[in-house]
């Protein structure tokens, strides 16, 4: 035995004492380890041994080993080279290299290339997919309580937490209609882009009172403006509605299809029109919301329709 | 030429520059040139529009809210579609911000109207519960600079070819024209005239009547802006 093997048992037996000096009998080798910790030393060991053994084998072969094969014919400041073939190993290597290459290039990357669109769209598939499913059949409880939270994001910034409108800032969501609105759309009538029609609602000059025969009047605006907002319950003012708005609202303030909007309550309908085309009235303009899907106005309409029943 | 170049170490890494620089150039600049043109849909900037941005900007507005809607479906649902690089092609500089303590404002005009801006930056907390930002209530009563705006769209309408008053192909087919005024007068006047838009929908009598006499006041320049911000 030389000095090369003897240093490597050496090496061997320190670097295996000092691992059971570090791990003890925790590690296993006294039994209550468990199955990981045994398999953990027992790999220590095999890599302490396979290391030690291959280091000696290159350090003899570095000792021992003479040069053979032939030299090529050209040299390096005294440096040759020899012609030896080349490793098996490497050659095919070499030449699966040269295969994949082509594959990646021509189908590799193309096809399944990063790209971060493709990851959102995936994204979102995913979602859809998964949303479509888990909300196929909802009942009103789980559509309103949607609605809610779509609520606290979307449309709380302008109407505020509790749907009050901030203090007139925006629509008072808890009633159909402010009499303050009421008055804003008799004094300046409307387009009735809402309805889709082309037929606009005329301003005061253009509303008459078939009880008086005559123009509406002042008076006569500022009642029927809180008849409205109060919900059509009170007796003032429904003279008037009966005489100038019934005519295309209905005598129950409910509207009628392409003509008139709904003004006796907050309906599912009206809101998805709201949603959809956004709307400029007294306190000011509301956006459309068409980024929401069709369930999302879905919950929209419901909640907040169901805020003025309560 | 290759066994002088192995010789010569500096001259050989001179050599190894050039050509990845050049293999660079011919990879990259094209494919970068084609990304931020002006997607369909893009407009210059009008004179009260530039006007407010230059508001945006002066407030520093861009350390606390980016401009950039990340690809992802959290960011999406909430600011709307992803930016892309077209759509900052008449931004310069671009404002895309590194910081949001605030919300992204990529598309705020698609979601905030007028009246809610104006209750906002006199107030936010008022509108918005728990809100950190400022009040901007010089905004109220500052003039706004609009003859520096102009100074600007006629610079980059010169040096980078910023096509005002052309024909520009919208989204929906149809198209659109940007007017640049020939005179600083004529576009004092142009930006009053859209400032007189955005006046009527506010609350605020002072921003009222400043614009009825003439003046632009900061907060009417910056609506615009942000009303345009889409």
């Amino acid at each position: 035995m030389n000095k090369t093997v003897l240093a490597a048992i050496a090496v061997i037996v320190a670097m295996l004492g000092a691992t059971y000096l570090a791990v003890g009998t925790a590690g296993g080798i006294g039994g209550d380890g468990g199955l990981v910790n045994k398999l953990a030393v027992l790999g220590a060991v095999v890599l302490v041994i396979v290391t030690t053994f291959v280091v000696t084998k290159y350090v003899r072969q570095m000792q021992n080993d003479t040069a053979s094969g032939k030299l090529a014919d050209e040299n390096w400041d005294g440096i040759g080279e020899y012609k030896n073939e080349l490793p098996f190993g490497w050659a095919v290597i070499f030449l699966g290299s040269i295969v994949w290459a082509i594959w990646y290039f021509l189908a590799g990357y193309p096809v399944n290339s990063y790209s971060q669109i493709g990851e959102y769209n995936k994204e979102v598939t995913v979602h859809d997919v998964k949303f479509n499913e888990q909300y196929k059949n909802m009942d009103d409880e789980t559509l309103k309580e949607m609605g809610g939270s779509i609520f606290i994001v979307q449309c709380a910034p302008c109407h505020g937490l509790q749907a009050d409108g901030l203090g007139g800032k925006a629509a008072d969501l808890h009633e159909r209609i402010s009499a303050e609105s009421v008055k804003h759309v008799l004094m300046n009538g409307s387009s009735n882009n809402l309805l889709g029609t082309s037929m606009p609602m005329p301003d005061r000059n253009g509303l008459l009172n078939t009880n008086t025969n005559a123009l509406i009047t002042d008076a006569e605006i500022d009642a029927v403006s809180k008849y409205v907002a109060g919900g059509l319950k009170a007796t003032e003012g429904a003279d008037v509605f009966a005489g100038a708005c019934a005519a295309c609202h209905g005598a129950d303030g409910k509207g009628m299809e392409m003509v008139a909007p709904n003004i006796a309550e907050m309906s599912p309908a009206m809101i998805d029109m709201v949603l959809n085309h956004g709307k400029k009235g007294a306190m000011g303009t509301m956006p459309a919301f068409t980024n929401l899907t069709e369930v999302q106005h879905k919950a929209v309409d419901a909640y907040v329709s169901s805020l003025s029943k309560k | 030429m290759f066994h002088w170049l192995e010789k010569n170490p500096f001259f050989f890494a001179v050599a190894v520059f050039v050509v990845i620089a050049f293999a660079g150039l011919v990879e990259i600049l094209p494919n970068f040139a084609q990304a931020s043109r002006p997607i369909v849909g893009a407009k210059p900037y009008s004179t009260l529009e530039l006007t407010g941005r230059l508001v945006y900007i002066k407030n520093s507005c861009n350390a606390c809210h980016s401009q950039l809607i990340r690809p992802f479906k959290s960011e999406t649902d909430r600011y709307g579609h992803y930016s892309t690089s077209g759509e900052y092609a008449y931004d310069r500089p671009f404002l895309w911000g590194s910081k949001r303590t605030g919300p992204d404002l990529m598309r705020v005009g698609n979601y905030r109207t007028t009246d809610w801006h104006e209750n906002h930056m006199r107030n936010p907390a008022e509108v918005v519960p728990g809100s950190i930002m400022p009040a901007y209530t010089w905004m109220f009563t500052n003039v706004a600079d609009v003859d520096t705006a102009y100074a600007e769209q006629l610079t980059i309408q010169k040096l980078f070819g910023v096509p005002y008053n052309a024909e520009l192909p919208m989204a929906d087919g149809s198209k659109a024209t940007v007017a640049l005024a020939d005179t600083l007068d004529g576009a004092r006047a142009s930006a009053l005239e859209e400032a007189k838009l955005i006046a009527a929908d506010m609350k605020d009598q002072g921003v009222k009547d400043a614009v009825a006499a003439g003046q632009v006041p900061e907060i009417v320049a910056l609506i615009a802006y942000l009303n345009r911000l889409k």
